[in-house]
């Protein structure tokens, strides 16, 4: 019997421990996923938490205006945020990848840190940044471009610049791997023959990277969905997304079943969107 | 062009911080940029407190427990898949890659309603072990690179000369995939000790870690400690990826540059 046969025989002790990790994962993240479906069907208790039942007002609810608003608001904002940010970013992450080792690995460090920063922080520091005393406003009226300064947020051009902000170093660190293992020998020749660099964007690189622009486009879109922090520092509360809807619903209101329900209607559009992104990841790569 | 587009979006990643550090140095209790006169009393403040240490304490402790979960469990789906490439193993590897598909709202409100059922709401275990399942995914997909870069004949070689399975693993497996193993924890730690919306949901009126005290902070009217916090999170949070970045090659680890 060969070493390599052997080790391919799940022997009782890796048997056990797959079963723990299974374990672990399905009653920590699966579990709480199907309460909080179950949930969405039980009745609203103004008491306490919620009363056992199975009834469909939650998701009735849901198709009520406000909420209804609320929802085709975040599908906008989410979009122009996902659309906006992977627009930015691709253009970085090329310029990037062309740098020397060290320079490209200054680039990746900020960026990662970037992408740990807390959302919380971020959105303090925009909030500071657009403020009337201490930010852009008070620069311009120092020298001398705006009379009259105010405060720039809340707003929903503060509230995007935030979600662009968020998104910008996840976008680029999902990026580079693709782009900096590009064949660049087509860019070459097109440059050669002496292509306008914008023509070589538009023509070869935009095309080229479809496949991942599409992913990665449709994956911000579903993490916007889900941002919280900066809708609530940053926008007015007719900016408000989803996220803070269903939160206010759960910790606010107290009603819980209505939230679940606001989050299954959620995971529905994510699953969605996930789908789609597998789909068309699939067709473009043979 | 190109510079000048690098200068641009440089300065506008940059500049946020450098007027949170201006107001965290400022003497006034008033949010001001540029400060006029400069002072430290904000970050002491912060470090004498005991209700900003306390909760730096908890995001630590939060934060090194979690990222000890989420690096054990992925190191043991990774292993399992390794040995026997079940589909079983398969299906548990996918399983981890979920909570980082779905919007954090989504598992916050989940673990939330679960832990309130449990009856744990208000305890630090609900919000670490959350952290640490959710948070799963990073080192799951870090660490598989090391058992990717593992070659047969280390671990051949070591079990002709009779080592056992749990002697393989400890003298030849762990010892190789143990820089991408760190790096997964770290990178759990940092994540876990910023993040604000699952604490949030799960106990954030009781638990209250730096980031929801922040928030809070900023909500209800803030004074230039917030400031201070803010710049304390930022230096830890570089400090750690600068320590990485000597261990582990990160430009590799996010994607291999043309020459390698």
């Amino acid at each position: 019997m060969g070493a390599a046969r052997m080790m391919r025989m799940p022997s009782y002790g890796s048997r056990l421990i797959s079963g723990l990790a299974f374990g672990v994962m399905a009653v920590f993240f699966v579990v709480p996923l199907i309460f909080m479906i179950v949930v969405s069907f039980y009745q609203p208790d103004p008491m306490g938490f919620y009363k056992v039942d199975f009834v469909w007002e939650n998701y009735a609810k849901f198709f009520s205006s406000f909420y209804y608003t609320v929802s085709l608001r975040s599908l906008y904002s989410s979009a122009l945020g996902a659309v906006l940010v992977v627009a930015f970013a691709f253009p970085l992450v090329l310029f990037v990848s062309d740098l020397s080792r060290s320079h490209q690995q200054f680039w990746i460090i900020s960026l990662l840190s970037l992408m740990c920063l807390s959302e919380v922080i971020i959105g303090f520091a925009w909030l500071i940044l657009m403020s009337q005393s201490a930010g852009i406003p008070g620069f311009l009226e120092w020298i001398g471009l705006w009379d009259n300064p105010r405060s720039l947020s809340p707003s929903f051009g503060a509230m995007m610049i935030g979600l662009v902000f968020l998104g910008f170093s996840i976008v680029a660190l999902i990026l580079y791997p693709s782009v900096s293992r590009r064949d660049r020998s087509i860019e070459e020749a097109a440059v050669t023959l002496g292509t306008p660099p914008r023509l070589v964007f538009f023509k070869i690189l935009l095309p080229t990277f479809r496949a991942s622009l599409v992913p990665v486009t449709l994956t911000m879109f579903v993490y916007m969905l889900g941002v919280f922090v900066m809708p609530t520092m940053l926008g007015r509360p007719k900016d408000w997304t989803m996220t803070v809807i269903i939160s206010d619903k759960a910790l606010g209101d107290a009603n819980l079943p209505l939230g679940a329900a606001l989050a299954v209607v959620m995971l529905i559009v994510t699953v969605l969107v996930l789908i789609a992104s597998a789909v068309l990841t699939r067709r473009r790569t043979p | 062009m190109r510079t000048l587009y690098f200068w641009i979006v440089g300065t506008l990643l940059i500049a946020p911080f450098v007027v949170v550090l201006g107001v965290s140095v400022g003497a006034s209790s008033n949010i001001a940029f540029p400060p006029e006169s400069l002072s430290i009393i904000w970050y002491r403040e912060l470090l004498t407190e005991p209700e900003w240490l306390a909760a730096i304490g908890r995001s630590l402790l939060i934060a090194v427990v979690a990222g000890l979960i989420a690096t054990v469990l992925a190191l043991a789906i990774n292993y399992v898949l390794w040995r026997t490439k079940t589909g079983f193993a398969k299906a548990t590897f996918a399983l981890g890659l979920g909570p980082f598909l779905l919007p954090p709202i989504i598992l916050a409100l989940g673990a939330s309603l679960f832990w309130a059922q449990v009856g744990w709401y208000g305890r630090m275990e609900a919000t670490i072990i959350s952290h640490g399942v959710f948070f799963v995914t990073l080192p799951l997909v870090i660490i598989a690179r090391g058992f990717a870069a593992l070659t047969d004949e280390v671990v051949e070689a070591a079990q002709m000369m009779g080592a056992t399975p749990a002697q393989v693993f400890r003298t030849v497996v762990f010892p190789l995939v143990a820089p991408y193993v760190f790096t997964g924890f770290a990178l759990v730690a940092i994540i876990s000790v910023n993040e604000y919306l699952i604490a949030n949901m799960i106990s954030g009126f009781v638990v209250e870690t730096l980031p929801i005290k922040i928030f809070n902070n900023v909500r209800y009217g803030y004074s230039p400690v917030v400031a201070a916090a803010s710049i304390f999170f930022v230096a830890l949070t570089v400090t750690i990826l600068l320590i990485l970045s000597r261990i582990t090659d990160l430009v590799a680890l996010f994607g291999t540059s043309k020459d390698t």
